[in-house]
Formats: structure tokens, sequence, C-alpha cells
């Protein structure tokens, strides 16, 4: 069909040639944009005829055309230009900007508006600005880029979710992490399985994203209801354009190295401050012998990792069919030994129309991610943090003399303790041996398909029905030595696992827009939506293994005990949805939407509710008394919003009483698990926004400000109830707690310089969050925070008025001069003295500090402070970009601060066990005349419990977490045209780029976004990246 | 023809819209568990409820979220291990538990508070069978003779566990006049729903001497309901050998000898004090143990032979090991293990350290978890026979040797005789000596320390001093003199308030009663 037809056309045309031939000339000339630059593919036509050409790659054209005819130029974009021939044989043309066909179309739930007519807090990234980035999976690359987006990598683990909050904190104990919708279709986040960290969202290839839009505030998200509370990340995939063909080849080759190390104690140190913990408690040295200073974190981390990233895509398009194709491959080492990624992804968008009124098209994205993880537990004795700082400098990894090749025990139960007369502290493995042959896999098929049809109905009137389905299946393989590490103490252990995860959703879509007498812009939408998701798996684990021989794969027969287990649980949510937008000459703008959820996760009594968005906009700018003023100012705003949205993120069954098999021994069982609550409601987020959008001269500064509050309402809390009830887990969830995110964002876009041979950019945000603590049953404190990590939680509490999860323990008073015991605050404000010589507590006197005569205590239950705020209260970011010629740079810097960060891996770093230290220790007191930096007590030999009071924070480990980094920095280079048409190839670019080069922080630890929850805990350090990339277009 | 198109398409679409009903969608239930409402329903699953009770008590939950991977808390692993650390007959070598050992403890570390929540845990899971299987006869789903099984095999475990409890957060039975000083809050109804919660959340605690009443009552119930005879779950000689222990903590010594004749003939001593532990299930001696399967065990974090045996957490502590009263060539004292491989004696030495090979399966942690045996109710008839006010002290002394000559390497020479002891407190002091032997490793140290504060034959004071917390040295196990130091956990007198353990910090913030009954000094 298509090539008949361009036969035919060929066959006029040159009919047409034929015929006119006589009276025609050659016209030539150049087409420029409003400031110079040549305009390639520019369509150049004679009125009235077919006959027409395009401009070259520099914005040439050659016609042959009669005098007297006009020619038409058009672009997308720019305002038709037309042109008469006359005696001239040149014509060259300077387009204008056509700012109504420019006009931003930005993408929001279920459809796109204008951006113009946007009345909610919508947050846009180009998938263009990180493009080139090396980074496991796109989320962390948004890091900065937008006001209100708070995104925190807090470890160099590749695999690992990067936290994601959207205006702050937005639950207690249910989910907090916003919706993520691509192209429409909500998909699976979180890990999704296996034995090594799977974030579900490595499996969407970075190069295929066309842009993100980041809906924070209610008016934005009210159209997804029920889920919304956390904020929604709408993606859409890079499409075909209509046009000939282009190929594009993106490479990026990278080295990654750890941010920071550990500064710990080389062997002549060591001895000195080990032996010295045993001497001041009276017993004899334990550590002895120097003929090694072993850097032991160079057994975990990998100073030079290599990470790789190929894509290679296709697009384009006839009038009917628009088609893009890709293919990724990435190959990333992580900076901890062991850790490693390898992706796979193929991405297809056709879009066809088959009549004029019906749109057929589909989306299908299929990855398989491998994942090698480790563990990095941060209290494991195989953690390879936790261990490799605990090691000890004098003794070696490798021992020749070892079956293994590795330096163990005898009996292979610890890391061999060689000259010293103990073996190491807290039993910890051979961190070497471990990493080399324990394994932790997983590996992940995503499949991501959908299709729709579209149907125009009448002018205005669409009707869109979309299908999806989203299926992870996760293969997860764990191997654990039998000889030495976490299998040895069950002669090893094999375990398979299998994670299905499912979802399917379907999407009817009915939009109207229409225009009565130019003036009343009139949208409707209306959506009815379904969506299913079924979570399937099992697992079998054999452990007294027959040898370690058998360490790929379970294989029948080949072990001693054999367990299997697995799990099914479903969900399903119903949504009627509808949306009203108006507006008056774009000067005044109304929105309302209102979508009623059904879930399958609440009693049938309370499944369904309602949720409502509102919005309002004045743009200042466009009425007529201030037209005077748009040459200055061409954009005045003001927009203003309010909504209820809600948290389905609640488990799956949680309002019913449940029992679970409760094996006793061998013999079945079940017990009680779930204290059943069928009163249960949803969360709502009632969120408000009041904002102010600016544009000065013609949009070449741009600035946004908005104030935000989000009121957390009927927060669905675990109520504690007393232990001595024996109630599962000694809670019950009840709709009962109340939590407050207000804040302010500010966004300025300024383009000084923007010129053929120059332009500068520079972007900045900031934003200022504050959470507040409103209600809590009772009144009563969480202690322990929203986090089940039993190294973090200690640290925490949730307490009424204050910031969720703030820091929580004791306050530190330094040491006392005279004697080096801790000295620490009691509430009344007086002072007491751990006494470490009995390791009890004694009231401490500044003017008699050696008085042990007077018994005190250190009441874990009185004496405990509010020590610090654990999330940041501002951040933001500063980017810029410049062009010279053939030259890119850019660069951004980002900050962060107003939190404390506890520092526990700090205070593991001066443990008084047999295990290694921090260069802190050296600032330890020693004796009266020496009494050291003032902070770091006497040492004393396995005391660390009462020494460090490992069991709870203190002031002495706690920091401030402000920075500033340097997250990257980009320097490109375009190849000269005269180069590129040589080659035939439409653009080649070069790149070298840094990322995360440099941080400016006086943070002790390695670095102050390692946390979680506000606590640094032996995390793997974030890693550097210094890369160079290939961009070719043909 | 377009329109009809269009029509056609529309209609398709129109259709799947509909296949897709609201109520399939959102009517669902869960696929991995049964609804507590179902849970007493059928002869099976009450059975099933019935183990879920036990695999509370053998596993506990702890800090984890998974309902089924606790660390032996209370009675899988746990009471002998905290048993054994608040005592001086061993030495915690690394840091797991510490906090118990130095009595380093405050109302929020672990090892008290889940000793406390688990403990409790299991109390309920006791309280809603003796409830649900109530009902359930009531209903005929069941015969009356089967429920009394259950309802017995509860209230041993709901008495049992009150017992034990008290002994950690309450002071002994003769702290006050009476025994009217505070024991724990005794529990007594099934609690799942919230009415139950608001009606038993005023209660507070009960005096120790109440709690003794009703533990006494509950173990007399189950003496008489209970039917099985297994030793994996409670039985009527299991409630009977309990009530030895009891009556010992009370001091009522004729109810120690009149419970313990209960069991004569009833259970054997094995020939060699490795027996009860080289067959942890099969063995005559053991009246009442916790199974412990290969796939569901405290795991590697508790299982006895995990902490005691594989990792090695607790040593034995010189002070015990070198007892002048533990003969050196006593069998209990067998060591054939080598430095690479474990042997099959009862002692193994790693480091130079000494510790307990009671606990054989370090790969599977398979062993039974050992709450009570009849070397222990011998024990208590012996000591009950030479306190009495009409002391029999050779009968005493009988029972003693029974305990003691099986690990004798010459009883002929070595057995005590009557001339060894000047008086009853002599004899009573060899017995208790014999219990910390007989009994190392087994967790009954702190509960011998508890009920002997004061006494008037063989007072302590307070928890006695320790070694340091760490590996100790080879040198310190040198047999032949007496252990005296050096020391590095320093004694905490019975008047200081860590004597006992605080109420966790969550219940007296959860809970407003007891929040004004918090023990003193904490």
């Amino acid at each position: 069909m298509r090539t008949k037809t361009k036969v035919l056309l060929a066959l006029l045309m040159a009919f047409v040639v034929h015929l006119s031939s006589a009276q025609e000339k050659m016209i030539s000339g150049t087409v420029t944009d409003g400031s110079g630059l040549p305009l390639p593919g520019v369509n150049v036509v004679i009125k009235g005829t077919t006959q027409g050409t395009q401009t070259d790659f520099d914005g040439n054209y050659n016609l042959q055309a009669e005098v007297g005819q006009t020619l038409v130029f058009t672009y997308l974009g720019q305002k038709e230009t037309q042109a008469t021939v006359g005696a001239q044989n040149i014509i060259n043309i300077q387009m204008e900007e056509d700012a109504q066909a420019l006009e931003e179309v930005v993408v929001v739930g279920y459809g796109v508006q204008k951006r113009k007519e946007i009345t909610g807090a919508i947050a846009s990234v180009s998938g263009g600005d990180i493009q080139g980035l090396v980074t496991p999976s796109f989320e962390s690359q948004l890091a900065g880029r937008a006001a209100g987006v708070q995104i925190t990598t807090n470890n160099g683990i590749l695999g690992e979710a990067p936290r994601i909050r959207i205006r702050g904190l937005g639950s207690i104990s249910s989910g907090t992490y916003p919706l993520v919708v691509v192209d429409g279709v909500p998909i699976i986040t979180g890990d999704i399985g296996g034995y090594a960290s799977t974030n579900a969202l490595n499996s969407i290839n970075p190069n295929d994203i066309e842009s993100f839009e980041i809906l924070k505030d209610g008016a934005a998200t009210a159209i997804y209801g029920s889920r919304a509370a956390n904020g929604v990340i709408l993606i859409t995939t890079k499409k075909g354009k209509k046009g000939s063909t282009q190929v594009s080849y993106n490479v990026v080759t990278g080295f990654a190295s750890p941010i920071k190390t550990f500064d710990l104690l080389n062997t002549a140190q060591f001895l000195e401050t080990a032996n010295e913990k045993r001497t001041n408690r009276g017993q004899a040295p334990w550590a002895i012998g120097n003929d090694y200073d072993t850097d032991w974190q160079s057994a975990v981390l990998n100073s030079n990792a290599l990470q790789m990233d190929h894509n290679l895509s296709v697009n384009g398009g006839t009038d009917r069919t628009k088609y893009f194709m890709s293919l990724g491959f990435t190959d990333q080492d992580g900076v901890a030994v062991s850790n490693n990624m390898k992706r796979h992804s193929i991405r297809t968008n056709l879009e066809h129309d088959v009549f004029d009124w019906l749109t057929v098209g589909g989306n299908l994205a299929i990855t398989r991610t491998e994942l090698n993880g480790l563990n990095t537990g941060g209290n494991s004795l195989s953690g390879n943090i936790f261990n490799a700082t605990r090691q000890l400098p004098n003794i070696p990894i490798y021992d020749p003399s070892n079956p293994t090749g590795f330096n163990l025990s005898a009996d292979g139960s610890v890391v061999g303790q060689w000259d010293n007369t103990d073996p190491v502290g807290d039993n910890i493995s051979n961190i070497g041996y471990v990493l080399v042959n324990n394994k932790f896999q997983s590996i992940s098929n995503n499949t991501l398909a959908s299709a729709f049809g579209e149907v125009k109905l009448l002018e205005g009137l669409t009707y869109r029905f979309q299908a999806s389905a989203n299926n992870t299946i996760t293969n997860g393989f764990l191997y654990y030595s039998p000889i030495h590490g976490d299998g040895r103490g069950s002669n090893g252990r094999l375990q398979n696992n299998n994670q299905d995860y499912l979802r399917w959703n379907t999407q009817n879509i009915i939009n109207y827009n229409t225009s009565i007498a130019d003036a009343h812009n009139i949208g409707v939408t209306a959506v009815m939506e379904f969506q299913k998701d079924k979570f399937k798996s099992f697992f079998g684990t054999g452990t007294d293994l027959l040898d370690e021989f058998y360490n790929k794969n379970l294989v029948t027969g080949a072990y001693g005990t054999q367990t299997s287990g697995g799990s099914v649980t479903e969900n399903g949510i119903s949504s009627y949805v509808g949306r009203l937008s108006y507006n008056f000459k774009q000067r005044y703008f109304l929105q309302g939407s209102i979508r009623r959820d059904g879930i399958s996760k609440l009693s049938e009594a309370t499944r369904w509710n309602n949720f409502t968005g509102y919005s309002a906009g004045w743009n200042i700018a466009n009425e007529e008394f201030f037209s005077g003023l748009n040459p200055a100012i061409s954009l005045f705003k003001l927009r203003g919003s309010y909504s209820e949205v809600g948290n389905t993120d609640i488990g799956d069954y949680p309002y019913l009483g449940l029992t679970s098999a409760s094996q006793y021994g061998t013999l079945n069982g079940i017990a009680f698990t779930q204290f059943g609550n069928d009163l249960l409601i949803w969360e709502t987020s009632k969120k408000t926004d009041y904002g102010v959008d600016l544009g000065f001269m013609s949009d070449k500064l741009t600035i946004s400000f908005d104030y935000y509050k989000n009121d957390i309402d009927g927060l669905i809390l675990d109520v504690p109830v007393p232990q001595s009830l024996g109630v599962p887990d000694s809670r019950i969830k009840k709709n009962i707690g109340n939590m407050v995110n207000e804040g302010l964002e500010f966004a300025v876009n300024y383009t000084p310089f923007n010129t053929a041979n120059f332009s500068w950019n520079v972007s900045a945000n900031l934003t200022l969050d504050k959470n507040k603590i409103t209600n809590l049953p009772e009144g009563q404190d969480i202690i322990g925070g929203t986090s089940t990590n039993t190294n973090i939680a200690p640290n925490l509490i949730i307490r009424e008025g204050e910031s969720i999860n703030s820091i929580y323990g004791h306050r530190y008073w330094g040491v006392n001069p005279a004697n080096g015991n801790p000295v620490y605050y009691k509430a009344d404000g007086s002072l007491v003295q751990g006494n470490l010589d009995t390791q009890t507590y004694f009231v401490f006197n500044p003017s008699n500090p050696g008085d042990l005569s007077e018994a005190s205590s250190l009441s874990a239950a009185d004496d405990k402070f509010i020590l610090g705020n654990s999330l940041p209260t501002y951040y933001g970011s500063v980017i810029n970009r410049f062009t010279y010629k053939g030259f890119d740079f850019s660069f951004m810097f980002r900050y962060s601060g107003g939190n404390e960060v506890f520092n526990a891996t700090r205070r593991d770093l001066v443990t008084q066990n047999f295990n290694n230290n921090s260069t802190e220790i050296l600032g330890r007191w020693q004796s009266a005349s020496n009494p050291g930096d003032g902070i770091t007590p006497r040492l004393y030999a396995s005391s660390n419990t009462f020494t460090n009071l490992t069991g709870h924070a203190t002031t002495r480990f706690l920091e401030k977490g402000d920075f500033i980094s340097l997250d990257n920095i980009t320097l490109g280079y375009k190849l000269p045209s005269l180069v590129t048409d040589k080659l035939n190839v439409d653009m080649v670019r070069f790149f070298i780029q840094g990322q995360n080069l440099l941080t400016i922080t006086d943070y002790k630890g390695l670095n102050p976004e390692m946390e979680s929850s506000g606590v640094d805990i032996n995390g793997t350090p974030r890693s550097k990246v210094l890369s160079i990339g290939l961009n070719v277009n043909l | 023809m377009k329109k009809i198109f269009k029509y056609i398409t529309l209609s398709f679409f129109g259709i799947s819209v509909i296949s897709c009903s609201d109520e399939t969608l959102l009517d669902l239930s869960p696929i991995n568990n049964i609804s507590l409402s179902d849970s007493y329903s059928s002869a099976s699953l009450i059975e099933s409820s019935v183990n879920g009770m036990y695999n509370a008590a053998a596993i506990g939950q702890y800090n984890s979220t998974n309902p089924n991977a606790g660390r032996g808390y209370i009675w899988g692993a746990a009471f002998v291990q905290q048993g054994d650390n608040r005592g001086e007959d061993v030495v915690n070598t690394a840091t797991f538990y510490q906090l118990t050992y130095t009595a380093t403890y405050d109302p929020t570390t672990a090892n008290n508070v889940y000793y406390w929540i688990d403990g409790y845990r299991l109390i309920n899971r006791a309280n809603l069978v003796i409830e649900g299987v109530t009902t359930a006869a009531e209903a005929g789903i069941i015969t009356q003779a089967v429920a009394d099984d259950y309802i017995g095999q509860a209230k041993f475990l709901r008495a049992i566990t009150h017992f034990e409890l008290l002994n950690f957060f309450a002071r002994p039975y003769n702290f006050s006049a009476g025994a009217s000083h505070p024991g724990v809050p005794y529990r007594e109804v099934g609690i799942d729903t919230q009415a139950e919660i608001d009606s038993e959340i005023v209660l507070g605690r009960n005096t120790v001497a109440e709690v003794y009443e009703k533990v006494l009552q509950d173990l007399d119930d189950a003496e008489s309901l209970i039917t099985n005879t297994s030793l994996t779950k409670a039985s009527a000689n299991a409630a009977i050998a309990f009530k030895t222990r009891v009556y010992l903590h009370m001091r009522d010594w004729d109810g120690v000898i009149a419970e313990g004749n209960k069991l004569t003939g009833e259970y054997t001593l094995e020939d060699s004090p490795n027996g009860p532990f080289n067959d942890s299930y099969g063995n005559s001696e053991s009246i009442f143990s916790l199974t412990q399967a290969a796939t569901m065990n405290p795991g590697v974090n508790a299982a006895l032979a995990s902490q005691y045996n594989r990792r090695r957490l607790v040593a034995i502590s010189p002070i015990i090991w070198r007892d002048p009263s533990w003969l050196a060539d006593d069998l209990r004292r067998e060591d054939n293990s080598t430095e690479t491989e474990v042997g099959t004696g009862m002692v193994f030495t790693a480091g130079g350290a000494k510790f307990t090979l009671k606990y054989k399966d370090g790969v599977n942690y398979t062993d039974a978890s050992p709450v009570i045996r009849y070397a222990e109710v011998l024990l208590n008839m012996a000591e009950a026979q030479a306190r009495r006010a009409a002391a029999d002290l050779g009968a005493s002394l009988s029972l003693l040797n029974q305990v003691r000559n099986r690990s004798l390497a010459d009883p002929a020479t070595q057995a005590y005789v009557a001339g060894d002891f000047a008086n009853a407190g002599e004899l009573v002091g060899a017995i208790l000596k014999e219990r910390r032997i007989e009994f190392l490793m087994e967790g009954r140290r702190w509960s011998d320390i508890h009920r002997l504060q004061g006494d008037d034959l063989q007072p302590i004071n307070g928890i006695p001093q320790k070694v340091a917390n760490g590996t100790p040295a080879a040198e310190l196990y040198t047999l032949g003199t007496p252990y005296d130091g050096p020391y590095g956990v320093p004694a905490v007198p019975y008047a200081d308030f860590k004597f006992v353990w605080p109420i966790p910090q969550v219940e007296i913030n959860a809970n407003p009663t007891l929040a004004d009954q918090q023990n003193p000094g904490w």
C-alpha cells in the first residue's frame, strides 16, 4: 500500500515537473530559527502543488520553482512562513517561534495537559538531563532534580532501592513509597525477591525514558485516589517520531570506587590500644605479633569496579505508524566485592492509526536482571563492613598452610588468631573466604506489556481502552559454604526460591476537550480502572550438605535436611474516576476530580471510599490590563489546591483476626498471629498547596514558589497493647495517629545567554520541610520509630509534637578527667559517671571528679532525651549547563541538612572487644595528665555495652547531617558537522563525567546520606564513578 | 461501513469492561492463613491449635516480625541460656549474653524484655486453647476426655511459665512475710477481642503468694486432667515433677516429698550422666522436654547446640570447674574431643576453655530442650528431706548419692557417706553443689541463687562475682585448687535493685496499671 502510493506520487511529480520545466528556475537558501541557528528538516512546499523538499542538516534547501509561485516553510514549533519567488535565486528565511504550538504539554494522570493550564504541583524532568549517568537504576539520578523530591542512595550496594520521599515521609506504619506509573501503567515497585537485593525499578533501562513528571500536591495526585498519599512518579518512555528512521547508539564506561573508606588503626597503633584495653582491666595483653599490617577493607571493597552501559535504539514513523525499539545492556561491578549486576533489556513501542478515528498501539518491555549480592548485615558476623572493620590488622587474610588458602582457626569456626593470645572478638569469620565462596543471587525477568485502542468518537471526544500486565519472576539462589562463615553451623546451606508477582490493570478512559467561543475551555475525563495483584512464592532449602561441590543449585539428595515453603497473597482495587477542568481564556482555571476506590484489603463495610481534589489558578499575565507588562513579565500565575487522598500500602488483610501455620517440631500447628480490627479504614492525606509561577523576559527567567501542607489523618498505627496480654506482636492496627508535613519549595531557572556559540543555563531549587507528629494514641511514645531493624530501632522515638523518628537516647557530657569514666546527664540535669571498673554508675561532681562514693543510675526509661531530628529540614540543588560551540559542560551541586545522624558505625569502630578500631580511639583518656580528646573514655576490655552504651543512642556519636555534594560533572564534545558529514552520521558526541566526586561536610562517617531512619550502621560505602561515553546518531 | 466498525470496536471494549465485576476483585480471603474464628472448628484444627501453643513455648518470636523465627524464648532455649548466664558457673565469651551475664541490663535490653513478652505470648495461647477447647467440647466437636487432656496441658504451660517469670521479675517467696510482695500478673483469660484487652489491662501484679497458689492450682488440675504420657508434651507426671520445684521454692519441704514420692517407679536414672543427652527423646530420666526438629528450632542464634556447642558463646566457668567437690575423674568431665573433631563426651575444649557437650547436634539443632528431669526431682527431695522439720538425713544422703554415684569413677571409694557431713547444713551444701554440677548448662543456676537468698542453711547474698566476660585462658582451668580469681564481673548484692529484672519499658509504656508497679530502683 505504502509503496504503491510512493510510486504513484513519484510518477505524478515527474509529470508535473515535465509539464512545467520551461518556466522554472532553481531557488536555494538557508532556513534558520529566531536565534539564527540553521533548521534542518524544514518542509518547503510550493503553495498549491505537491512539489517540495526539506532542508538538509545545515538548513539548506534547493528547489525548482516558477516566478510568482509562493514557497511555504513549515516546521514544528515555528510559525508558518511564506515567500514569493521573484527575481532572486536565493531565498533565506528566518522563522519565528510559534509560542502557541510550542506550548509544553505535561503528562498528568490519565492524560496530558498544557503546561500553562496546570494548577497542581508537578515537577518535570527530561530524560536527557540524566542521560549518561551511571547508576543501577534511574531513580537515584533524579536526586536534586526537582524541589520537594528527595532521593537518597544510602549505600553502595547495586540492587538496593534508593529511598524516595516526595514532600516528606508520608506514613508511620504504612507504605511511604510513591506510586510509579509507566506510560499509564502502575508498575510493581519495591524489592522483587531472590537473595540479592533486587529493586524492581532496576528493570527499567534509563535510556528509554523520555521524561518524568513527579506529581506532588493533592490536585495532581488526587486522580490516583487511594494510592496517592506518597506522591506519584509518571514515566513516559520514548516513542517513535514521524520522519526518517533514526538510529542512536550510546555507550558509557566507568570506574567506580568507594566514596571514602574507614580510617582504621595500623598494626603498631592497634597493638598499643588493644593491649591497653586489657592492662587497664588488669588482664594480660592479648594482641601479639607485628608480622602483618593488613588492610582488611581491601578484602571487601573494589577500588576500580568496571561499569558499562550500551544502548542502541531505532525510532521513526510514517503518517500512520510510529515505532521505537531499543536494546540495552548494562554490566556493573559494585564497590562491594561480590556485588555485580547485568541487565539486558528490550523495549518496543508501536502506534498505528488504523482509521482516522481509530488508533491502536502497544508497548512491550522485557528485562532480565542478574544480580549477585552478599551479606551486608550491619550486625552480621559475615556482614562485609561489620566484619572487615573488626578484623585485626596484625593477622593475614591468607594462609597458604590452610587447605582453603585462607587464614582460619584450626576448627574453621573463626578467622585464625595467628600470634594473638585470643581469637578475634565477636567470633567473626574470615570475610575474604566468605566473599569468595558464599553466593547470593537474584535473576529477575520483568515483562511489562500493554495494549490500547483509542477511538475518536466526536471532535474532542476520545475513548481509550488500555490493558496491561506487569509480571516479575525472580529466581534466587543462595549458597553458604559448609567450611567457614554463615554456613558452618549448619554444615552448608543451599537455597533456591522463586517469586512471581503479577499485576494486571485495565483502564477505560473517556476524554472530552472543547472550547466555547474561544474563551471557555473545558476538559472532562472519566476513568474506570481495575487492578489485581497476585504474589506467589516458594522456596527449597537444603542444609547439612554432602560436599561443598554442591554449590550451584539444589540437587536432589545432596543434603541431609531439607525444608521448603511458600506463600500466596492477592489484592484487588476497583476505581471510578472523574475529572473536570475549566479555564476562561487561560486566565482563570478551575479543576476538580473525584475518585471512588474499593480495595480488597479492607472489610466489606469499610472498603469503599471517595477521594476528592480541587484546584484553582489565575494567570494574571494573561489579563488584558497586564499586557503592558508582558514583555517583562511573561508569566504570573497563582495556584491553589486541596485534596484528600489515601494509602493502600497497608498489608493484605489487616482487618482480619488470623492464625498462621506454626509447627511444633514436626507436628502441624496453627496459632493466633494477627489481631483483627474490622473497623480499620484508610489513612487519609489532606494535601494543601499554594503556588506562584513567575516568568520574566519571555521566560528567560522563571521562578516557582510553593507552600505545601500534608495533614495525614487516621494514620494506621500499630497501637501498642501491653505485652503481658500476649496479643500477637503486642499491637493492634487502628486509625488513630495524625502527622503533618509542611514546607516551602523554591525553583528558579535562568538562561542568561543563549546564542549559537554560547549558552548558559542555571537552575536551582530549595525545599524547606518540617514534619510533626500531632497525635498519637493516648499520647504514648512509640519507641523504635518506624524501623524494624534491631540495630536502628532502639535509637528512635515517635513522640507527639516532635518530628517522626527523632533520635532518642542519653546525653553525653564527656570523659571524667580524673579517671577516664564516661559521664552522662540524668533527666534532672545532674551528672553521673559510669565507673568502668565496676560497671555501675556513681554521681559525678565536676569539682571532685574522682569521688566514687555516691551510687547512682542511668535509667533507660527516664534519663533519655530527644537528641535530634532525623529528617533533613532543607535540601536542594544548583545545576549549571554551558555550551560553547561543540562543547557542553554541566555540573550539579546538591545540598541537604538540618538533620542529625546517629553514627552507630563510629560507635562500633571504638569497640572495647578484641577488634580493630578507628583512629578515633587514639584520643582516649590515658591518665589525668594525658586525658585525650575528652570524648573517648579510658579503654577497658570487653566493656562494650557499658563503655559505649551499645544498646542506646548517645550524643557522643550524634552528628549533623549537613552536606554539599558535587553529584555530577560532565564535559562533552560534539564533532562539527564538517566531520560528521564526512562520516555520514548525524551526530557524534564524546563525554567524560564524574559522579559523587566531592562532598563537603563535617560528618565523621563515610557520608552523611548513609543513614536509614537517621542511623548510620555499617553500610557499604557509596560509590564515586568516573566515566567516559560516546553518543552517536545515525 | 465505517460506523459499523466503530460500533463493533466499541462493543468489544465494552464487554471487557463489564466482564470485570467489583465482587470478584474485592472479595478476597487469605490463602496463607486460617481465620482465627475457624481455628477450633474441627478435631484436627483443635489438635493443631494445641501444637501451636507448644510452638510458642519451643520457638517464641523474640524481636522478629516472623511469628516462627524466634530464639527459643521461653522454654526452647532461652530459659537455659538466661538461667545459666545470670549465675556464676558459666562464662559468657562473646557479646551475645553479655548484658545478662554482667547484670548491665535495663528495661529495654532484649534478653529480659523478650523473656517477658514471649512468656506472656505463650500464656495467652494457652488461655486461648483452654477457651477454644471448652467451647468445642460443648459444641460436640471433640469429646470431653480429649478436651480435658488439652486443657490440662494448657494449664501446665500456663503454670510453669508464670512461675518462670516470677523467678526473674520478682523477689523470692521468702522476701516478705506471707509472700505478699509483688509477683507478676497471672493471666487466665484468652485475649483476642478489644473487650478482653480492656478488662485484662486493669489487672496489676498479683502477689507472689497469689501466683504460687494459682501455679499450684493449675498444676493440680493438670495432674488430674492430662492423659498424655509423651515426653515432649505435658504429662500428669510432668505436673507432679514441676510441683516439687515449686514447693522447693516455697520452702514447703513436705510438699516436695509428697509430690516426689508419686514419681517413684515412674522414672529411673540413666546409667550414664550422658544418657539423657545421648538420647534426649528416648531416655528413662527426662520428664518434660521440648521437641526441636531440624526444620523447626530456635535457629543458629539461639538453639542450644548452636550457642553452647557450635558457636561456643558460653563456656563452663573455672569457678565450678575447679570446685573440689567436682572430682577430677567425674564422668561429667568426660572430654574425648580433639581440636578438629567433636567427640562423644560431656565436655569439649576449645582455645583452652571448657564447653559443654550436653547438646550434641551442632548441625541440625535437634536436641530436645530439657525442662525437667528425674535427677532434679531426686535432688529436690534430697534437699527437702534434709531441711524438713523432721529431717531425715539418711534418706537425704541416699537420694543425693543416687544422682551422684553414677558419675563417679569409683563409687565404692568416692561416694558420700554420712560421716562426711557434720550437720544438715553441710549436707544441704553438698546437695546444692551437686545441683550446680549435675545441671551445669541446663539453666538451673539462677533459680537456686534466687531461692537461696537469706537461706537459713546455705545463704547466698545476691549474685556472686564472676569471671570476666570473654574466653577464659586455658590455665584458669587447671584443676587442683579452688578458683579464687581474677574476677571481672562484680557481685550484685541482694539488696541491689538489679537483683531482679525490670518489667520491660514497652510494657510500662503501654500498661497504665503496671506503670506504677515497676520493680523498685528501675
